[in-house]
């Protein structure tokens, strides 16, 4: 009966997050316009555009292999099993003791299903935008486990129920340490979390592997009619789930036991306060980012990672273990 | 050729490709991310001027050296103007040479802020794309006010200017002037001489040294922008310019070094615009009332050049570089029996590309946009399609028949016969 | 150096050359070389004109059919690290029959398109060209047929199409 329900929650959730997604990508365009003195969009165009491309001849290359039509439908059915492990307002469905190294999984196989689908389209543009595509997702993901790993770490050590789960961070909170140490190490860990996730949904300085002016949309460059649209809405699962951890690890708070909620109307309540950070959070890695910067050159981007923000990571790791060790209280 | 050439990857960066503006083709040769090689492919824009100009007389050859460019068609037919000058020995009228100063110049700041904008566009910085651009709309205005056009203002006429430059226009151009010092170039500058991102992804990269550049004869803010002093305005003593005080725009001027990359051609271009403004400033204050053509009525020119008989060279520092126009006349030809043309796009265009190697891929689409590349002027020579080759090349007509032929496949209720709009109607 | 200097140097070491100096009436007048060289001298000239300025720019060929002869005018401005440069051309040609002239590329790399673009156009052979290839017209143009040129090699009427008003067309 439980397992009936968590499969019942989980397409409800499939349904919410792909409209959520959508609209927030409107709003994101709609915004980033009025910073460029534009009009901009209607509010609703990625779901025409969405709707147009499901229904447009999707024109397959003569060199491209059978699994050039299998990534997007991998691509969105691994974005929908993340869905399972994503916390959402609360611990996620099938929360789990040790879920978040599935969440990581999960997260990085997306990715990785659009390099296989681009490599097998066998255009060289896709190919280059693969390339790029591999070299970010190795450098991006080593300060972001590094963060994450120190933060859950962190909150083990004040006593959690299921450690290094994703639902720990609905029991305890890194803001709840409270000392000014840890007040510092968990707000450079923010910054380098914010960062990541830029790079995650590739915009501003990381726009490198779909660079349109270099490589023309790069992975995505054979991709037309339905293949594009299960792309486009597994891109766009993929921007909400990023985000939703940024928000779950750094900003867990709900609204329900403020006012006397409980139940059902619980969940939908949290889900949608849920929402508003997720913008939140998104407007300020995505939308304003995006408006005040360009793209950097792929070496730069490595050396960003690699010389700035893992040498962040671990300094912010390290004041958290000087923080509960003690070394200099 | 060694061993390793199975790993190179060969990428066309054209004929139509989203960093491109215009139709051109690089076929660049890759080893991961480095650039072994880049040839050049031109010729997608044709249009054949040269033999269209040859059935032509000379004032109808000076509307069609305006549409050689939508970007650069004052400085066009300018130069085509001062070639025919030349040609004939006709003197033109002191008004009417300030006149052909300020418009030359309003389109120097116009096509710079364009191509600030583009360059930003390249690097994926979309916010400075809109917002130059939407600065260089109040140029426009004012080109618009005095040509009655947006693009083509149709200015020069052989032997003068057709409009002239009233004390509205004076006041409309200062005011402009007034809102670019105040509002517009700081933002510029702050952008394009400050802004990290800007200058990591526009220095040190597609570096043209100077021994290159003097090499392949670079022309303009390409070959300032490796330290080449060298404006036709300022080396040819260009009309009333050296009475301006027009000097050629180093980037030492600006950041103190010079390195002939990317971001230095843009800081070239910035130093070009606040310096185009002072010219127009002076121009305006300096000048004289008269006329502003040498002949009263257009017929007039005609039999006078029918007349004549020679050679005579134009050349103007378009906003690319230098510009030359070559016109040769016979006795009793209604039209130039020779005019060639050679835009400043041509000699960059293989300057970058041989700058290019070595370079990241990356770079490739900014450097090429940091030349201003102007396509439509580079490819202008011949003309027309070949039968006899393998492809068959389809006209507008047949283009028509088969769109007509798919829709009625589609849909075979459609009674409708669509007619082909223009002049010249004609039956299917 | 002025323009006249420049002839009097360019006399003395070539003294069958045609040279004349020609002035135009801008506000500040503006004088040009012209230089008239038979082809065998002509790349013997460029060299010289490369070791007077080894900075000169090279900016135009202009070739032209003059009946049986082919024309080719090229264009260079001298030194232009000087305040005002030198605008020199050197004019030379090649019987139709034998259209043949050296290549400068070997002296000034930056000639390379024009000569390609000549070449096609005029049908101008160039002695000893790095890079043969075609430039602007497409791959399957016709051998043989050079647009530019005024006589029957040149751009037969029925090869035009479309020529003139984009929607007007000759009844058929």
């Amino acid at each position: 009966m439980n397992l009936l329900y968590a499969t019942l929650g989980l397409i409800a959730l499939y349904i919410y997050v792909s409209f959520a997604s959508l609209l927030w990508e409107g709003i994101d365009r709609k915004l980033v316009a009025r910073m460029q003195r534009r009009v901009g969009p209607p509010l609703l165009q990625p779901f025409y555009d969405f709707l147009k491309l499901m229904s447009k001849e999707s024109i397959i290359p003569k060199h491209a292999n059978k699994f050039y039509e299998l990534a997007p439908v991998l691509a969105l059915a691994v974005s929908i099993a993340l869905l399972a492990y994503t916390p959402m307002g609360f611990a996620p469905l099938f929360a789990t003791k040790g879920d978040v190294i599935v969440f990581i999984y999960l997260l990085t196989l997306i990715g990785f299903i659009r390099v296989l689908g681009a490599i097998s389209s066998g255009s060289p543009y896709a190919q280059i935008g693969a390339q790029r595509e591999m070299i970010i997702l190795v450098s991006r993901e080593v300060p972001m486990m590094l963060a994450l790993f120190t933060i859950l770490w962190r909150l083990n050590n004040i006593g959690v129920e299921k450690p290094f789960s994703l639902a720990t961070f609905y029991q305890r909170n890194i803001w709840e340490l409270g000392t000014p140490l840890a007040l510092i190490g968990t707000f450079i860990l923010l910054v380098v979390f914010l960062a990541w996730l830029a790079s995650e949904i590739e915009v501003g300085f990381f726009d490198i592997p779909e660079a349109e002016t270099e490589v023309a949309e790069g992975p995505m460059a054979e991709y037309s009619g339905r293949h594009l649209a299960l792309f486009e809405l597994s891109n766009a699962i993929k921007m909400f789930v990023s985000a939703s951890l940024v928000v779950a690890i750094f900003f867990p708070w709900g609204i329900s036991a403020y006012i006397g909620l409980n139940g059902t109307l619980a969940l939908v309540v949290d889900v949608l306060f849920h929402t508003l950070k997720v913008f939140a959070v998104l407007f300020v890695s995505m939308s304003i980012f995006r408006a005040i910067t360009g793209r950097l050159r792929i070496t730069q981007a490595v050396q960003v990672f690699w010389l700035r923000l893992f040498p962040a990571a671990i300094i912010g790791s390290l004041i958290l273990a000087i923080d509960l060790l003690g070394v200099i209280a | 050729m060694n061993g390793k050439i199975e790993y190179w990857v060969k990428i066309p960066i054209g004929p139509i490709h989203p960093a491109l503006e215009e139709p051109e083709k690089f076929i660049i040769t890759l080893d991961g991310e480095r650039i072994i090689n880049v040839d050049v492919k031109l010729g997608y824009n044709l249009r054949g001027l040269e033999w269209i100009a040859m059935r032509r007389n000379w004032i109808q050859v000076l509307y069609l050296a305006e549409r050689i460019c939508g970007i650069c068609s004052f400085s066009h037919n300018h130069t085509y103007a001062r070639a025919v000058e030349e040609m004939a020995g006709i003197e033109v009228p002191e008004r009417a040479e300030y006149i052909r100063v300020i418009i030359g110049e309003l389109e120097r700041i116009h096509s710079h802020l364009l191509n600030l904008g583009v360059v930003a566009h390249t690097i994926g910085y979309d916010t400075v794309l809109h917002l130059s651009w939407l600065a260089r709309e109040r140029v426009m205005d004012i080109l618009e006010d005095i040509g009655g056009n947006r693009v083509n203002y149709a200015g020069n006429m052989i032997g003068g200017v057709r409009r002239d430059i009233k004390d509205r226009h004076k006041k409309a151009i200062l005011d402009m002037i007034q809102y670019y010092r105040q509002e517009v170039m700081p933002k510029v500058e702050e952008i394009f001489l400050y802004d990290p991102t800007v200058e990591a992804r526009l220095r040190d990269s597609g570096v043209i040294p100077k021994r290159i550049a003097i090499e392949y004869s670079a022309q303009g803010p390409t070959a300032r922008g490796s330290g080449i002093k060298k404006d036709v305005r300022y080396n040819e003593k260009l009309g009333v310019y050296p009475d301006l005080g027009v000097k050629p725009v180093t980037p030492k001027e600006f950041t103190g070094v010079i390195k002939g990359d990317v971001f230095d051609r843009m800081v070239v271009r910035v130093g070009e615009i606040w310096n185009s403004m002072e010219i127009i400033e002076r121009a305006l204050d300096q000048m004289p009332e008269g006329k502003i053509k040498a002949f009263p009525k257009d017929n007039l020119i005609l039999v006078k050049l029918k007349k004549a008989e020679g050679e005579g060279i134009g050349r103007y520092e378009a906003p690319r570089g230098e510009l030359i126009h070559y016109v040769r006349a016979e006795k009793g030809k209604d039209g130039p029996a020779k005019w060639k043309m050679r835009e400043p796009t041509f000699p960059n265009l293989f300057a970058v590309a041989r700058a290019l190697v070595g370079e990241q891929l990356a770079d490739v689409p900014v450097a090429i946009a940091s030349i201003d590349p102007c396509l439509s002027c580079t490819d202008r020579v011949a003309v027309i399609d070949a039968n006899t080759g393998k492809r068959k090349i389809l006209t507008e007509v047949d283009l028509l028949k088969e769109s007509i032929k798919k829709t009625k496949e589609i849909n075979p209720n459609i009674k409708a016969r669509p007619e082909r709009i223009g002049i010249g109607r004609c039956m299917l | 150096m002025t323009p006249e200097e420049f002839a009097e140097r360019i006399k003395a070491k070539f003294e069958d050359v045609d040279v004349k100096i020609t002035e135009n009436k801008l506000p500040h007048p503006r004088k040009r070389v012209w230089i008239e060289v038979d082809r065998e001298r002509f790349k013997e000239l460029v060299r010289f004109l490369k070791e007077v300025d080894p900075a000169a720019q090279f900016s135009i060929i202009i070739a032209e059919d003059r009946g049986d002869r082919l024309t080719a005018k090229y264009h260079w401005e001298m030194f232009w690290e000087q305040g005002e440069s030198l605008s020199v051309i050197v004019g030379t040609s090649c019987p139709k029959d034998d259209p043949v002239l050296p290549t400068i590329t070997d002296i000034f790399p930056s000639s390379l398109p024009y000569e390609r673009e000549v070449q096609e156009f005029l049908g101008i052979k160039y002695e000893g060209i790095p890079d043969p290839r075609r430039l602007f017209l497409p791959d399957d143009f016709p051998e043989g047929v050079y647009p530019l040129r005024l006589d029957e090699t040149g751009i037969k009427p029925e090869m035009v199409k479309n020529a003139g008003h984009p929607y007007r067309r000759e009844s058929r």
